[in-house]
């Protein structure tokens, strides 16, 4: 039997600030807790060593303004690239899964980035999936979120791409940030039902995720089929987690894990530094592993607090029947979306940035392609913490776009070279992995 | 004038080293059922030339300890183990007798679930009726407070008298539960075996009237006074690689990249020298497959070596991992590994045509030419070495970094030289260089090297602190001391640094290993800021001082 990979990098020299969430601290009592346990030791885990993500890993994904390096440190480079070592490793077959257990996390981020938002600057599932779609040709790839605030950046990302479907549950948007991720959220006209949310009440425990679990998630992914399963592993569902207010457990996690099997997790959020992150990190690499976790628990868990309500019940109940429906139905959405004799569909958004306090204006055209899922033009301006004002024009083809999408969006960018309407022009094209961008006030190009 | 004396598989050799000189050296084969009077014989023939009166300083390596932990013939030991929650309890399948106690310990160091008296009484009373003797108690953070295996101790000593116990938390202040009770458990398999072996050489020196230092050389190329090693007897395992590895610095004393390679009969050592510096397992020792707490040069061993026997079968030869006697050069009637270098490469060890001679018969049941043969053996030979050198070094390079700086500075690595130990080096090492293109470098002393590793090898000491401010707590290591800050609310990393050098200073002393102390250094200074809310509520410093493996302060280099 092929072991499990882990990748531990907890950046035990990075921080947002002193004080914040994401400090040095927040790992530090999982290294204690992990090599107490000896569990690097044991014949069913390997453990890889941290490596670096390339620019052009990010500029796959990502429009950072003004460019990467304005928006990442060096800690992010490692975090997102020792994601990219386990991928590496269980496409390669060296590993059953793996688990990356890396900080800073990256589920927030969108396909723009003007900086931090949620703790996170560049979005380290997003590059690992494009990653591998590039070098090993996996198309379909399911994203499980489970992080207790919205993956609102992996979902941005691939709202458009009926390839990947992002399942996110997490506490009501209505009472957590980033305040999105309702169920009416279910993907972009072309990859309709693609996209599920799960919004859960406050207070919801084992039970009721694991229901979800079964009875949405799970039959979502054999409908699906995906290539690839990645866990999107965010440990705030804790019921000691400071920052959210749900009452999931270590047990909760490992259950969830064993029963989803993911190919790849990759860890997000998860405050709770000592109560919780070192049992429950604890526990997905023991499911993960295939180790019995039956002794595992935290200090100071209590099962009968955690009772579910049978109303919370009925809500998750009524919830998952709907979303299975408009997952069921997303063909014929799509099919009629198609029919609009509108050459592009377009949306306006502001995007906020709370750790770095910068509002975003985005204006996003999608082309509705009546062969493929079409390509992204998106003008977005935002003011930046150091008082610079950028507006910028990026044109995005996914990697599953038609020939003549791509031709068409190309065009574009050579149009607009030298429109000093924008400080920067952007180019992403997935399809040649070529990655231009233009300094109009320099009158300067960058290819990656 | 100093004294090696190495005890290996095969040979025990031993030197007098004086003044930069080996001016003395001898070998005898090993007797492993007595290590001891190996060690004797090799030291009346030494102080046959020179009288015990010049002798300053004595370094022994024996096998002692690895024998036994290998032989598996010790005596019935009991393991107990306090684990708390985590992984399952067949994940501590350590020894047939290994008993589970009630309670817990956190990383912080507090107790999350007490023993449960009537639970132990029944353990006590389990480990009486199997005639075990000897027990080994082993908690889960243990080394963030030994509370539980101390009661747990006590009870056992005080109502089960005939019981001999050893605590996890004494053996060492390392993270990594199960290879604590791992180390703990060897320590228990080995102790009395170890003492009246340290018993019989303390007699027997005294009979020889000899009153210099008698120090025993640890896995980490370090030495440790005779008496200090009574309380730790697996730091004394591995000491062989560990004596030609200090051997290959001190003939080659430049900071270069180096692979050791240390041929013997039927074994080869590979080590590596980076920037000078010897590379050490970052798991620990590894005894019988299961990692330990012991701290070790990462050592590969491969079952080949100058005297491994080659079998034919038609069209082919293989090279076998066992000898039948010393090559046919040497008059040992068989076709060696040596003896195929010799021939091939014109060597000149031994008589050459014994070499031919044996190579020929082998090349005929093989219905192969001699030179097709010797050919093949030499490719096998080299590609086996050069393979495992390879790897090493990729698993070196894949060693795990926790920090963003560790990451960005990734170690880079070239091969400078390959430096020869053992006889069969001479023979094999040139073309293996020549193949690998790097240099060779086989010193006048190769043959010797191991004993004069040990001879000038100086001792080592790691200590390590953890300080919890919030707590109050902090604990030492090696000795498993802890105690309460009475400046928590002022603690910084320079106080920490002294707390730490000040231990340092106190058990070098008691070692007798006072003037090494000015030459540590840190190794390890973690601190972290505990936040709860958005406020500071205590930190956490973790400090490490050592004094490294190196040599002695009259040791200046050999002579070339």
């Amino acid at each position: 039997m092929k072991p499990s990979g882990i990748l531990f990098f907890p950046a035990f020299d990075w921080a947002i600030t002193p004080t914040h969430p994401e400090r040095e601290e927040r790992l530090l009592y999982t290294r204690d807790q992990i090599f107490e346990e000896g569990i690097m030791d044991l014949p069913q885990v390997k453990e890889y060593q941290p490596g670096l993500a390339a620019p052009k890993d990010i500029a796959r994904v990502h429009f950072c303004v003004p460019d990467i390096p304005a928006q990442i440190t060096e800690a992010h480079l490692v975090s997102a690239g020792s994601a990219l070592v386990l991928a590496d490793a269980f496409m390669q077959g060296e590993i059953k899964n793996g688990f990356a257990i890396i900080r800073p996390p990256g589920h927030h981020s969108m396909s723009v980035s003007h900086g931090n938002r949620g703790f996170c600057n560049i979005n380290n599932e997003a590059i690992m999936i494009e990653y591998l779609r590039r070098k090993y040709g996996a198309r379909r790839v399911a994203i499980v979120d489970t992080d207790v605030h919205h993956g609102d950046g992996t979902q941005e990302i691939y709202y458009n791409d009926p390839d990947v479907l992002f399942i996110s549950f997490h506490q009501d948007g209505r009472t957590l940030y980033p305040g999105s991720g309702f169920m009416e959220e279910l993907g972009g006209p072309l990859a309709h039902g693609t996209t599920i949310n799960l919004p859960l009440a406050p207070r919801t425990t084992d039970t009721g995720i694991l229901y979800a679990l079964d009875t949405l998630i799970m039959p979502l992914l054999e409908e699906f089929k995906p290539d690839l399963i990645i866990n999107s592993a965010g440990q705030d569902n804790h019921y000691s987690d400071p920052l959210a207010d749900m009452r999931f457990s270590a047990q909760g996690y490992a259950q969830l894990n064993a029963r989803l099997s993911p190919d790849i997790a990759v860890l997000e959020g998860g405050y709770s530094v000592e109560t919780a992150l070192p049992y429950v990190n604890m526990a997905l690499i023991m499911a993960m592993a295939g180790i019995d976790f039956s002794n595992l628990r935290e200090p100071d868990y209590v099962p009968e607090r955690m009772k579910e309500s049978a109303g919370n019940l009925e809500y998750i109940k009524k919830m998952v029947k709907q979303q299975l429906a408009a997952f069921r139905q997303r063909e014929e959405v799509i099919a009629r979306n198609r029919k609009t004799d509108q050459h592009f569909h377009s949306r306006h958004k502001q995007i906020f940035y709370d750790t770095d306090y910068i509002h975003e204006e985005q204006s996003v055209k999608l082309r509705l392609c009546p062969d493929c899922a079409g390509f992204r033009l998106i003008e977005s301006t935002a003011q930046h913490r150091n008082g610079q004002y950028y507006r910028v024009y990026c044109i995005s083809i996914p990697i599953n776009a038609c020939p003549a999408c791509q031709a068409e969006a190309r065009s574009y960018y050579g149009d607009l070279s030298g429109n000093s309407r924008y400080d920067f022009i952007y180019l992403q094209d997935r399809i040649d992995d070529e990655y231009r961008s233009i300094d109009t006030g320099k009158d300067l190009e960058k290819v990656l | 004038m100093l004294i090696g004396i190495d005890v290996g598989g095969t040979y025990t050799d031993g030197v007098v080293f004086d003044r930069g000189e080996v001016i003395a050296t001898t070998k005898v084969p090993t007797d492993d059922k007595d290590i001891k009077a190996s060690v004797l014989q090799v030291l009346d023939r030494l102080l046959e030339q020179h009288p015990a009166d010049d002798i300053s300083r004595i370094v022994l390596s024996t096998t002692v300890v690895t024998n036994l932990l290998a032989t598996g013939s010790w005596e019935r030991t009991a393991v107990v183990l306090i684990p708390g929650y985590g992984l399952p309890a067949d994940a501590y399948g350590i020894s047939e007798d290994t008993f589970f106690l009630k309670g817990g310990i956190d990383f912080r160091g507090r107790e999350l679930e007490p023993l449960d008296q009537a639970e132990l009484e029944q353990t006590g009373r389990q480990i009486r009726s199997a005639g075990i003797k000897r027990v080994a108690v082993a908690a889960k953070f243990s080394n963030r407070n030994d509370s539980l295996e101390t009661k747990a101790a006590a009870y056992i000593k005080d109502n089960f008298p005939e019981m001999e116990v050893f605590l996890g938390s004494k053996i060492s202040g390392k993270l990594n539960f199960p290879r604590r009770a791992v180390t703990t458990y060897y320590t228990a398999l080995t102790s009395r075996e170890w003492n009246s072996f340290v018993d019989a050489i303390e007699e027997a020196l005294a009979e020889r009237g000899l009153q210099g230092e008698v120090h025993i050389l640890k896995a980490d190329g370090g030495t440790l006074l005779l008496d200090a090693s009574r309380s730790l007897p697996c730091e004394t395992v591995f000491s062989g690689p560990a004596a030609s590895t200090m051997g290959a610095l001190a003939i080659s004393s430049d900071k270069s990249n180096a692979v050791v390679l240390d041929i013997g009969g039927t074994t080869t050592d590979i080590a590596l020298i980076i920037d000078g510096s010897p590379l050490y397992a970052s798991k620990g020792a590894s005894i019988n497959h299961r990692y330990t707490h012991i701290n070790a040069f990462a050592v590969r061993s491969i079952a080949l070596g100058g005297d491994s026997s080659l079998t034919a079968s038609p069209g082919r030869v293989e090279v076998e991992s066992f000898r039948r006697g010393v090559a046919a050069c040497f008059g040992g009637g068989a076709a060696t590994v040596t003896d195929a270098f010799n021939c091939k490469f014109n060597l000149n060890i031994g008589d050459p045509r014994l070499s031919a001679g044996a190579l020929r018969e082998l090349a005929g049941q093989a219905g192969m030419e001699p030179e097709e043969l010797e050919a093949a053996v030499v490719d096998t030979v080299i590609g086996r070495l050069r393979d495992s050198i390879q790897n090493m070094f990729k698993e070196w390079e894949n060693e795990p970094a926790y920090k963003v700086w560790e990451v960005i500075h990734k170690r880079k690595f070239t091969l400078d030289k390959i430096i020869g130990i053992g006889a069969a080096s001479r023979a094999i090492v040139p073309e293996l260089a020549r193949v690998m293109k790097i240099e060779p470098y086989i010193h006048r002393y190769a043959d010797v090297a191991n004993a004069l590793g040990a001879a000038v090898a100086r001792p080592t000491l790691s200590v390590s602190l953890h300080v919890d401010t919030q707590t109050r707590q902090y604990n030492l290591d090696p000795g498993g001391v802890k105690g309460s800050l009475d400046n928590a609310g002022k603690f910084q990393m320079e106080d920490a640094r002294q707390m730490a050098r000040r231990y340092l200073e106190k058990i070098g002393a008691e070692r007798g290993m006072k003037s090494y102390v000015e030459e540590s250094g840190f190794f390890m200074e973690e601190q972290f800021n505990m936040i709860r809310g958005w406020d500071s509520s205590g930190k956490l410093f973790d400090v490490g001082i050592q004094v490294a493996p190196g040599f002695i302060e009259e040791f200046k280099g050999v002579k070339a």
